[in-house]
């Protein structure tokens, strides 16, 4: 039947592609609306619930915390890191098609582990801090291909497992803290707090410069090249080339030989490990507690990794800049909340901020979703 | 010859009929010279129909003659551009389906509209509007159920039911608003034998007790035959048969379905193909390189021994299907819609995997179900939906012609843009796809493209086997012809060819030898010279063949 009822389409000229400048100005329009409704939102909200200053003032503490004050841009380097790297391995696991939402338990999964190796193995401090970040990377990625696992050979989909794993990655840590044949520091070292590791030795933490009074670890290096490392494999290589197939269409991947029980696991490793050595980074780099594991050690750190991959559209690259204004908006509006504004509100200020963000991208996903779709139902 | 149907059913007696008390039972619908066009072209042409309370009557006809637009016609899917339907004698117009349900009548759809996580009487109610009596839809659907012996448990959760009960479900769906005319669109399609029996045993008791009319449309020559009173063929947008099925017999009505006459042919090669007397006349292609006897003789380059493949719900999909395909040579597997042709593309698509049996390529057997091995054996596959597994949508042009062997275009692991963009402008200029350019992303390709892509890559692959699955479904009369020529030109260099189609214009016009597949398996196969549209009819309605 499906012959004659359907219409013959003529094979027109294909659709122009369109030009890139008007696309770009278009994504800019869209997040200078979004951003500016939000900011607008919580001005209003501001006004209305604080008493501590105008909205004006409270848009320039969270500028000053982020980066005018001295010492505020290293700072917020510092909580970019983990938060890129987090973001990195998002985009490696989304890339393949896979949604894993339990990068904070793999990062405190990480941060036990390598506090473990951390505080145990001897040797060259060095080489002792390689080795540690290796094994928190290590333990992130196995228990991200605890999910893969589930996923590929059980069907279990990963969203909820990577999920509820990482509550379980949450209270196994806090169990670790709590006993001292695993995390917990010996009395002595704890002061009056019951869930603290020990502190890294001064030799295994991650070496910090300073610019100009700003003062961070050099894993925001390390980040940096990583980025730079995902985009070329994912956008250049043979093998990211199949991993982008597979998230695409995975039968047509399938029919090509991509083997997606291969690629899906190893997707999810490396998307794990990254959470994981965020983690490591977290605990050896200097800007989360004193060098030691604590319970909520993660700080939803992992969530805000997860959030940025997406804002940056899952591109490497662009995701650098997104993790710097995510640790921005967290070191500004900590700032604020030292400035006396009540912490609920600074929260809801930043959950609006990081909404609006949020918002182009979904639009864009939806529209170019909608425009693949028309085209598939007007050429059949 | 179209309207020929009015006058033959109005005195006609009909011996089978189980209402045979009644000789002139008044029609309760009429269908006067409906015709409907899709663009070009005409999906009906000025057909008439006349269905009779206390009678079945069967459509029969093959994919594309027009039943189903017929009958979406009736209620009120499709809107026609000329003829009348009269109701009880009166005109009346079918705007949509709740309109037609409000003229009592009603469709039991091929493909279900159910809620898998609801139970029975919760998809009954569906829809309806209004405070929500349950007890109530719940005593009716065991009265409908009990009533016409469907044995249908109300609170059975429909995802627990097998593709049998969930018709009757649909069926009892129908029956709630007591219809007078009940429409089955190709209903034993997924059924098994024993279920289809039982299926039709409820509409005998439906048509027996209750009085109502039965349209049944199907492809099926066998159940036409023993289920129907009455029988209308249509056969390109026309009815070219009509008459009660008493006194029928199979190759008569097979003839009818498939029949090709002057006038048909003629039409067809005006649309710019090929004429099947011509190829077989003209010298072909296959003969510089032997005779078609020599390439028969030769060692198959693809052999499929013994395929079993059972779907999840324990149907068989495929059912001991064996077939050779000879370098050289364009086999057409003929046949209708759902009879495994879409599992056996899957299988050698290598996104299949057999229960039992052997894919062999030159002699070397091929692991089904394993990621690229059909690729990789030398199996180049035209998908039946491109979009599924013929390519990526979102990627370019470019990538998508090196997506099953991305080696070709890089060197230690790393693809060379500038290596791929002039292999992949160079396939373009040669298959002439119409793209601004390799970066072009795919989807705004337009079908025909989007195919001479998928063609493209499969060709570049030198592979030994090209299969091509429904390669001109969707495209228009030009990108017919192209990929076509494509296939002669690609069996010419000694590629052995599989063209899988419902489309039977399509296989006589390519094939050197035509099998067709029923029920999952091969059940007839003849040489181009010989020809016998009447037995093809019979074999892809499955006549004559026993069931196991």
């Amino acid at each position: 039947m499906s012959n004659l009822v359907e219409t013959p389409h003529s094979d027109a000229e294909p659709l122009g592609e369109r030009s890139k400048m008007a696309s770009v100005s278009e994504v800019v329009t869209l997040y200078a609306i979004c951003l500016f409704v939000a900011l607008a939102l919580a001005a209003v909200l501001v006004e209305f619930a604080s008493d501590k200053g105008s909205w004006t003032t409270v848009y320039t503490v969270i500028l000053d915390g982020a980066v005018r004050k001295p010492g505020r841009w290293g700072l917020t380097l510092g909580i970019a890191a983990p938060i890129l790297l987090v973001g990195l391995g998002t985009i490696v696991s989304g890339r393949a098609g896979l949604v894993n939402i339990g990068q904070e338990g793999q990062l405190v999964i990480g941060a036990g582990v390598a506090t473990y190796v951390g505080t145990r193995i001897g040797g060259p401090g060095p080489l002792a801090l390689v080795v540690m970040l290796a094994c928190g990377v290590v333990g992130g990625a196995l228990w991200a291909g605890i999910a893969g696992a589930l996923r590929f050979w059980r069907s279990v989909p990963e969203v909820l497992t990577t999920l509820l794993m990482g509550a379980i990655a949450a209270n196994l840590v806090g169990w670790g803290l709590r006993n001292r044949f695993l995390l917990l520091a010996p009395p002595e070292g704890r002061a009056n707090r019951n869930q603290v590791s020990e502190s890294l030795a001064t030799d295994r933490r991650i070496p910090r410069v300073e610019i100009f009074g700003n003062e961070f670890p050099l894993s925001i290096v390390l980040g940096i090249a990583l980025a730079i490392i995902v985009w070329l494999v994912l956008g250049r290589t043979v093998v990211g080339f199949r991993l982008r197939m597979l998230g695409r269409n995975v039968r047509t991947a399938h029919r090509s030989g991509v083997n997606e029980k291969r690629y899906g696991i190893g997707a999810m490793l490396v998307s794990g490990g990254f959470a994981g050595l965020a983690g490591g980074v977290m605990l050896a780099g200097g800007d989360f507690g004193d060098y030691q594991l604590v319970a909520n050690f993660g700080a939803g750190i992992g969530f805000a990794g997860l959030l940025a991959a997406l804002v940056a559209r899952q591109r490497a690259l662009l995701l650098v800049f997104i993790a710097f204004l995510f640790a921005g908006l967290r070191t500004g509006s900590g700032f604020l909340r030292a400035t006396g504004v009540s912490a609920r509100i600074a929260d809801v200020v930043q959950g609006t901020l990081v909404l609006a963000m949020l918002l182009p991208p979904a639009i864009l996903y939806m529209r170019a979703r909608r425009r693949v779709i028309a085209a598939t139902s007007a050429r059949t | 010859m179209t309207s020929a149907s009015d006058d033959r059913f109005v005195n006609g007696q009909f011996v089978n009929g189980m209402m045979g008390g009644e000789r002139s039972s008044p029609p309760i619908v009429e269908l006067i010279d409906i015709t409907k066009r899709f663009g070009q072209i005409v999906a009906c042409d000025r057909v008439s129909l006349t269905l009779h309370s206390g009678r079945i009557h069967g459509i029969l006809g093959e994919n594309g003659a027009g039943k189903s637009t017929l009958m979406k016609a009736l209620i009120g899917l499709v809107l026609p551009d000329a003829g009348q339907i009269r109701l009880h004698g009166k005109a009346v117009q079918i705007t949509d389906p709740i309109d037609a349900s409000t003229h009592g009548i009603a469709m039991v759809h091929q493909h279900f509209s159910l809620v898998e996580a609801l139970t029975v009487w919760e998809n009954v109610a569906l829809g309806d509007v209004g405070r929500l009596d349950h007890r109530h839809v719940r005593e009716r659907v065991g009265e409908i159920s009990e009533h016409y012996g469907l044995h249908i448990n109300p609170d059975d959760r429909i995802a627990d039911l097998s593709a049998g009960m969930r018709q009757r479900v649909e069926i009892i769906k129908c029956l709630r608003r007591d219809p007078q005319v009940l429409v089955f669109d190709e209903p034993t399609s997924v059924l098994s034998p024993s279920e289809s029996e039982f299926l039709f045993a409820a509409l005998r008791r439906v048509v027996q007790e209750d009085g109502k009319a039965v349209a049944l449309v199907s492809h099926k020559l066998p159940e036409i035959l023993s289920v129907t009173d009455e029988v209308t063929v249509m056969r390109d947008g026309r009815v070219v048969r009509a008459g009660k099925t008493a006194g029928t017999v199979a190759s008569e009505l097979a003839r009818a379905m498939v029949g090709r006459d002057v006038v048909l042919r003629r039409e067809h090669a005006a649309f710019g193909l090929v004429d099947p007397n011509d190829i077989a006349e003209a010298p072909k292609p296959t003969d510089a390189h032997g005779t078609t006897a020599a390439s028969e003789a030769a060692a198959p380059v693809l052999r499929l021994v013994d395929l079993h493949l059972r779907g999840r719900e324990g149907r068989a999909l495929l059912a001991g299907l064996s077939l050779d395909v000879a370098g050289g040579e364009i086999v057409g597997v003929a046949g209708v819609e759902d009879n495994g042709q879409r599992t056996l593309g899957d299988v050698l698509s290598s996104l299949a995997e057999l229960d039992s049996g052997r894919v062999e390529v030159n002699g070397v057997e091929v692991a089904t179900g394993r990621a690229g091995a059909m690729g990789a054996a030398g199996i180049g596959v035209i998908p039946e939906d491109r979009h599924d597994s013929g390519c990526v949508l979102d990627f370019t042009v470019a990538e998508n012609l090196f997506i099953a062997d991305p080696d070709r275009v890089s060197r230690r692991g790393f693809m060379s843009v500038a290596s791929m963009r002039q292999k992949a402008a160079e396939l373009i200029r040669q298959f002439s796809i119409h793209c601004t350019g390799p970066d072009a992303p795919m989807w705004s390709l337009s079908g025909g493209n989007q195919q001479r892509v998928v063609m493209a890559r499969e060709l570049s692959h030198s592979p030994k086997v090209l299969v091509a699955a429904q390669p001109t479904h969707g495209l228009d009369v030009g990108a017919i012809e192209y990929m076509s020529d494509q296939l002669r030109i690609a069996a010419a260099a000694g590629v052995g060819v599989l063209l899988i189609s419902t489309e039977l214009e399509e296989i006589l016009d390519l094939s050197d030898r035509i099998v067709v597949i029923f029920d999952g398996r091969i059940v007839g196969e003849m040489a181009k010279a010989d020809v016998d549209v009447a037995r093809l009819g019979l074999l892809m309605g499955g006549a004559g063949v026993a069931r196991v």
